[in-house]
């Protein structure tokens, strides 16, 4: 199994996650946003020498080092001469520090970095790649790496499709817990490219994306049940398609990251499964939702599911069964209720 | 999860009011709406007041509840023995999310800024749920 995982971005952080460096095939995380930026939350903007330090580092503890540079949008500036050079420099030295892969969305970039450097090109999830037709069109122009849209991680069809269409290495994104077919996907790492990109930036009090998000998911838990999350037991399913997994989650506590990489480099987590997903973490604090209770369920229904929700109800009687809701959280008379005790239905 | 006051007063009380605020909005609106962060504040020019950091309530819940909301607010008021001037949720503009609810013991300075508005919304990102205007 290789595992990457993900670094908020500073050397302290490294040297706590390399202490458990023997799970851990590749860090990740992101670089300057005054170059390509990425298309996610971040909490450091590591400059070209935080980057060199940090890639040494991981090199000597034998951990490869990759850059997600997987801005959805930059506004076209990518196109411009302007833009090219800059990038390409950018580029260039990240590739001099010895950087072992570049994960960029873009295709432009896909095909550009893939022909002029010497690295490995990750197509990033944010390329949305959710079929043969386009992992082969991303093979084509030069990656080494496709992470398949989380979307289709529970499609088996799909996902076997894809490994028949391709050689690259295919990876799965395996604790995002992002709304199944999320109509903000795209809206929304845009706006994070822009936020988390070069100047000009937005100054955006409350984002609106994620707020709906949760939003969604307080009146109808039966969301998170269906989010395209792998459980650490489950990644025994998808060997024939790949061993290469990806834990999201660069801007948390290292903490938690290590409690995550435990969890799927030992295939099994006796807790909270709130606790793996990379979001929505603030939920964490409403629900408990037994990570054991699904045992079994991929199995029997997931792998095999039409995704014709409103037909079938086994997401929502499955909700109803597993989900608890967190009540007087945070005082001694802390418990937690089934979530139909509290929620009224509408 | 988990208590972790360890012992002080102040900080048990502000849990035990967060747990209560979240638990009786629950009981109003039928949704296990979430009080993700509850902070008591001071502003450099002179305001001072309770945040209250919301998620899953929607400015539907304000329109129907506005009486039985407003009431929780004055009871979490007095219990921390602060007297709101004004009392309004912050929204996301254009949407039916609501952020935070706050309630706020309004400085000198910042009371016209409040006072020249009228109505429900006086700016796209605040929905007032009471003002005690001046004489």
């Amino acid at each position: 199994m290789k595992l990457f995982v993900p670094s908020p971005g500073h050397i302290d952080s490294l040297k706590e996650l390399l202490k458990q460096k023997e799970k851990i095939y590749s860090i990740f995380m992101a670089g300057s946003p005054d170059y390509i930026g990425t298309g996610r939350s971040n909490l450091a903007s590591p400059q070209l020498e935080d980057i060199k330090e940090q890639t040494e580092f991981a090199h000597k503890n034998g951990v490869k080092m990759e850059l997600v540079l997987n801005s959805s949008c930059m506004g076209g500036r990518q196109l411009t001469p302007e833009g090219f050079r800059v990038n390409h420099w950018y580029i260039e030295k990240l590739v001099d520090i010895g950087i072992d892969s570049i994960v960029v969305a873009d295709p432009y970039l896909v095909e550009t970095i893939s022909r002029d450097f010497d690295v490995d090109v990750v197509v990033s999830v944010l390329a949305f790649v959710d079929s043969p037709q386009k992992a082969e069109f991303f093979e084509n122009l030069g990656a080494k790496s496709i992470v398949i849209d989380s979307n289709v991680n529970r499609h088996f069809d799909i996902l076997h499709a894809i490994r028949d269409s391709v050689d690259c290495e295919l990876k799965l994104l395996v604790n995002e817990g992002c709304l199944y077919r999320c109509p903000f996907r795209y809206a929304h790492f845009n706006f994070f490219s822009h936020a988390f990109g070069p100047e000009p930036r937005p100054n955006v009090l409350d984002d609106y994306y994620y707020l709906k998000c949760l939003e969604l998911r307080i009146e109808n838990p039966e969301l998170i049940t269906k989010s395209p999350w792998i459980r650490p037991e489950d990644l025994k399913l998808y060997r024939d398609i790949t061993d290469v997994y990806k834990i999201g989650g660069r801007t948390h506590f290292v903490d938690w990251i290590l409690n995550c990489v435990n969890a799927y480099y030992n295939e099994s987590y006796d807790g909270n499964l709130m606790d793996l997903l990379d979001c929505p973490k603030d939920l964490k604090d409403l629900y408990n939702i037994p990570n054991k209770s699904f045992d079994g369920i991929l199995e029997k229904q997931w792998m095999n599911c039409k995704k014709v929700c409103n037909k079938c109800g086994y997401c929502r009687t499955l909700t109803k069964k597993v989900v608890q809701v967190y009540s007087n959280g945070g005082t001694e008379l802390e418990k937690c209720l089934p979530w139909e005790t509290i929620a009224v239905e509408t | 999860m988990g208590n972790n006051s360890g012992g002080n007063m102040i900080t048990e009380e502000i849990l035990k009011n967060r747990a209560d605020f979240e638990d009786k909005t629950r009981k109003l609106i039928g949704r296990p709406v979430l009080l993700i962060e509850l902070d008591i504040f001071a502003l450099p020019c002179g305001c001072a007041g309770i945040t209250a950091n919301m998620r899953g309530l929607e400015v539907d819940d304000l329109e129907v509840f506005e009486p039985q909301i407003l009431q929780l607010v004055k009871e979490m008021a007095a219990r921390f023995e602060i007297k709101p001037t004004v009392t309004f949720a912050r929204l996301v503009p254009g949407s039916s999310i609501v952020a935070s609810l706050n309630w706020r013991t309004l400085c000198m300075r910042c009371y016209p800024e409040f006072a020249r508005g009228e109505g429900k919304m006086p700016r796209p990102d605040l929905y007032m749920l009471q003002f005690e205007r001046r004489k």
